[in-house]
């Protein structure tokens, strides 16, 4: 039976109708998109071929720039906060009671599931400079001082909404760590205790290493996710004050939609796309390349 | 192995030809200009005698679902009696916020709605590529232009490609306060600017937000704000705006913009104002948390119903020119309305639908005590104090100014400025950064190309 299946005409047999779909449902509407970034295009009619223009006038947008530090600013919050704090959360959990474990792997997933408007329209409320919850509790401790106008004041914005967008998937990457943490064998711990390792040495030299492709796996969900961020932006400030605000992919969207420039818009998409490809390629190029077995 | 590559590779090219024929627009010439009515009526006429033996003629109706006025007009007005009317016609309903989005959807796929609510934000394109038809002809004929008073703000270009109730041209923008905020806090109602400066600053001191306005995606600046800033100093500015006839490094606009800053400076619109939007700002002053609001009278019926200390003053002037009873800014442009497709299979059902639409929002309207250009054959009830007072103060004026983001701004334009206008309201941008901005996007400006 193994002869056949592990065919390489076999594999083309079982990997077509997979392969269909993604050339139907992600490559082909790239054409279009390539096509259309070479054209002066409103989002109702062409009028006509403009080359590589639209490139030059995106490389040449300040907003261009700046949504792209906006991006980074939040992919950086979620690989560098969110990813080692979900980490810790799911060590955490690991030395918890099953009951303890049980509420918290439930509840864990409830931000995820919930609706983006939901979650967004919470923050909103959490940052209302006047009312809200985070002034309200900074005040109480007389911190007034450092009360702001979280989603107006451009030096607080992003970082308020990049809260938001990261707090809905903490519980989620946590149980994802959590269930690689399960996977990993007691007997190596056991050893590892046996021969005067503490626990921070265990989750260096054990944990870390067996997690390698949870790691990657969650990297490189986390860091696409946090580029293509848009709802929570959209949401929560409609990309402003004066654009402040605005991620790549919300950049890509006001320009296509809300200023008509629909040809200018494909061309931040397609600039996004290499974007995303690249970052990619440099994950799976630096990340856990080897298969680590003790 | 080869061979099987190939196959492969010529199923999946297969694929991609037929995905592209399958996704490609129906319409043959989008891109050309207004097609000829005449042929288009032949084509009808076609078309409609190979329906009548299909059974019920289906129509496709997009409407703006943005607020609970349209939404009553839907579910109150239209869908209910639109059968007594239009009885072998089946109606497929949508509703949305964002008309223009759905519309380049539509748009892509070469199959537009029957009728759609147009608004000029983005009725230029869809004009431009031949798919809104000129109405007039038929309304010419069928009789429907006589019902219209103000016949003249249905035109865009000698053409009328929309058809509203008219109220829109009533509705202006107003400063709504509480008589009670102001009484107990011993405030005048100010008449010039510098006066109610003072009286912001007052409410302030006094722990009471001053304003409250939708600043959220620069809603209020991009409407009204600004230009009423503008003709608070000199009204011939904001109409030679509409003309065409300056640009925004005027003088008098820099001083506009300045002014919001100021007020937004001393904190008049309350904290996170540039983020505010239209629901909370309507909440914040109906629950008494602002002495002010600054909004159109679209929301005067509603507000004179559930605020009992309710009023409303006149801009307050910044120079001689302006004279606050006789100069106001009017909604509306003539291109917002109910639309038709120029090559909808059953056109003649379509502008009949697009008329009975209007004819609905003129009932809807007319009994919320607004006036309207459109003629329903109704004596018009009577109206409640401050709109009575608001009405009478309108019909005074003798400089109406139309709204210029909705009648000379192109959709890049007029995104960017209310982009930039809300920037206004932070305190953190500068009257010279907003004109050093917006005079770059406002000189690529399309409208009156």
């Amino acid at each position: 039976m193994n002869k056949y299946f592990s065919t390489k005409t076999s594999i083309f047999i079982f990997a077509f109708p997979g392969l269909l779909l993604f050339t139907a449902f992600v490559i082909f509407p790239l054409i279009p998109e390539l096509i259309i970034s070479l054209q002066n295009h409103d989002g109702f009619a062409s009028s006509g071929y403009v080359g590589i223009k639209n490139y030059i006038d995106v490389f040449q947008s300040s907003m261009f720039w700046k949504s792209n530090r906006n991006t980074i600013i939040i992919v950086l919050m979620s690989t560098l906060i969110t990813l080692p704090f979900s980490f810790i959360l799911a060590l955490l959990l690991d030395t918890q009671t099953s009951g303890v474990r049980r509420f918290f792997k439930a509840s864990s997933v409830f931000p995820a599931v919930l609706s983006v408007t939901v979650i967004a329209q919470m923050w909103v409320a959490i940052y209302e400079p006047q009312w809200g919850l985070l002034n309200s509790v900074l005040r109480a401790v007389g911190l007034e001082s450092w009360t702001r106008e979280w989603l107006t004041d451009k030096n607080t914005v992003v970082f308020a909404i990049g809260t938001a967008f990261l707090w809905q998937y903490i519980g989620f990457n946590m149980l994802l760590f959590y269930t690689g943490l399960k996977s990993i064998p007691r007997t190596y711990y056991e050893a590892a205790l046996i021969d005067g390792a503490g626990p921070v040495k265990c989750t260096i030299k054990i944990t870390i290493p067996l997690l390698q492709d949870v790691i990657k796996y969650l990297l490189v969900i986390s860091v696409l996710g946090s580029m293509a961020m848009f709802a929570h932006v959209e949401v929560m400030t409609l990309g402003g004050p004066g654009g402040i605000a605005r991620t790549i992919v919300y950049q890509l969207y006001y320009t296509a939609f809300m200023t008509s420039e629909f040809g200018k818009g494909c061309a931040y998409a397609v600039i996004f796309v290499i974007e995303c490809l690249i970052i990619t390629l440099i994950i799976n190029r630096f990340v856990a390349r080897e298969r680590i077995e003790y | 192995m080869s061979k099987i590559l190939r196959v492969l590779s010529v199923m999946l090219c297969i694929i991609l030809v037929l995905s592209l024929s399958a996704c490609g627009s129906k319409s043959k010439d989008t891109t050309s200009g207004n097609t000829d009515n005449n042929q288009q009526s032949q084509q009808t006429e076609d078309k409609k005698e190979e329906n009548q033996n299909k059974g019920p003629v289906k129509l496709k109706l997009l409407t703006i679902s943005s607020d609970e006025s349209r939404q009553r007009i839907m579910d109150e007005y239209i869908k209910p009696n639109v059968g007594k009317v239009l009885p072998h016609v089946e109606i497929e309903y949508e509703g949305t916020a964002n008309v223009a989005d759905k519309m380049k959807v539509y748009n892509s796929s070469g199959d537009l709605p029957d009728v759609w609510y147009s608004g000029a934000d983005f009725a230029l394109p869809i004009i431009n590529a031949g798919n809104q038809l000129d109405l007039e002809p038929y309304m010419k004929e069928d009789g429907y232009l006589e019902k219209f008073k103000i016949k003249d703000a249905l035109y865009f270009r000698g053409k009328i490609y929309a058809i509203s109730s008219g109220a829109d041209a009533y509705f202006n923008p107003r400063i709504f306060y509480h008589k009670d905020i102001f009484a107990s806090n011993n405030i005048e109602v100010p008449t010039t600017f510098d006066e109610f400066v003072e009286v912001c600053k007052k409410l302030v001191n006094a722990g009471i937000q001053p304003i409250a306005t939708p600043g959220k995606g620069g809603w209020a600046p991009g409407f009204f704000l600004l230009q009423n800033m503008i003709m608070i100093e000199d009204p011939e500015v904001a109409q030679q705006i509409v003309d065409n006839k300056t640009d925004f490094a005027n003088p008098v606009i820099k001083n506009a913009a300045d002014r919001i800053v100021q007020l937004a400076k001393i904190g008049a619109f309350g904290q996170g104002a540039a983020n505010l939007d239209y629901g909370p700002a309507k909440e914040l002053f109906v629950q008494n948390k602002a002495a002010m609001y600054m909004m159109m009278t679209w929301e005067l019926p509603d507000l004179e119903a559930n605020v009992p200390d309710l009023d409303f003053f006149l801009w307050p002037k910044a120079s001689d020119k302006f004279d606050p009873n006789k100069v106001v800014q009017y909604w509306g442009s003539p291109l917002a309305g109910y639309a038709v497709y120029s090559k909808s299979a059953n056109l003649e059902d379509a502008i009949k639908l697009a008329e009975f639409c209007c004819e609905q929002d003129a009932l809807f309207f007319e009994s919320t005590g607004s006036l309207i250009s459109f003629n329903t054959g109704n004596q018009m009830a009577e109206l409640k104090p401050i709109q009575k007072k608001n009405v009478e103060h309108f019909e005074n004026t003798t400089t109406r100014i139309a709204t210029y983001h909705l009648n000379a701004l192109d959709t890049k334009c007029a995104t960017e400025h209310s982009n930039l206008g809300a920037n206004l309201m932070t305190g953190d941008y500068s009257a010279e950064q907003f004109v050093e901005d917006f005079n770059k996007v406002w000189l690529e400006n399309t409208w009156f190309d």
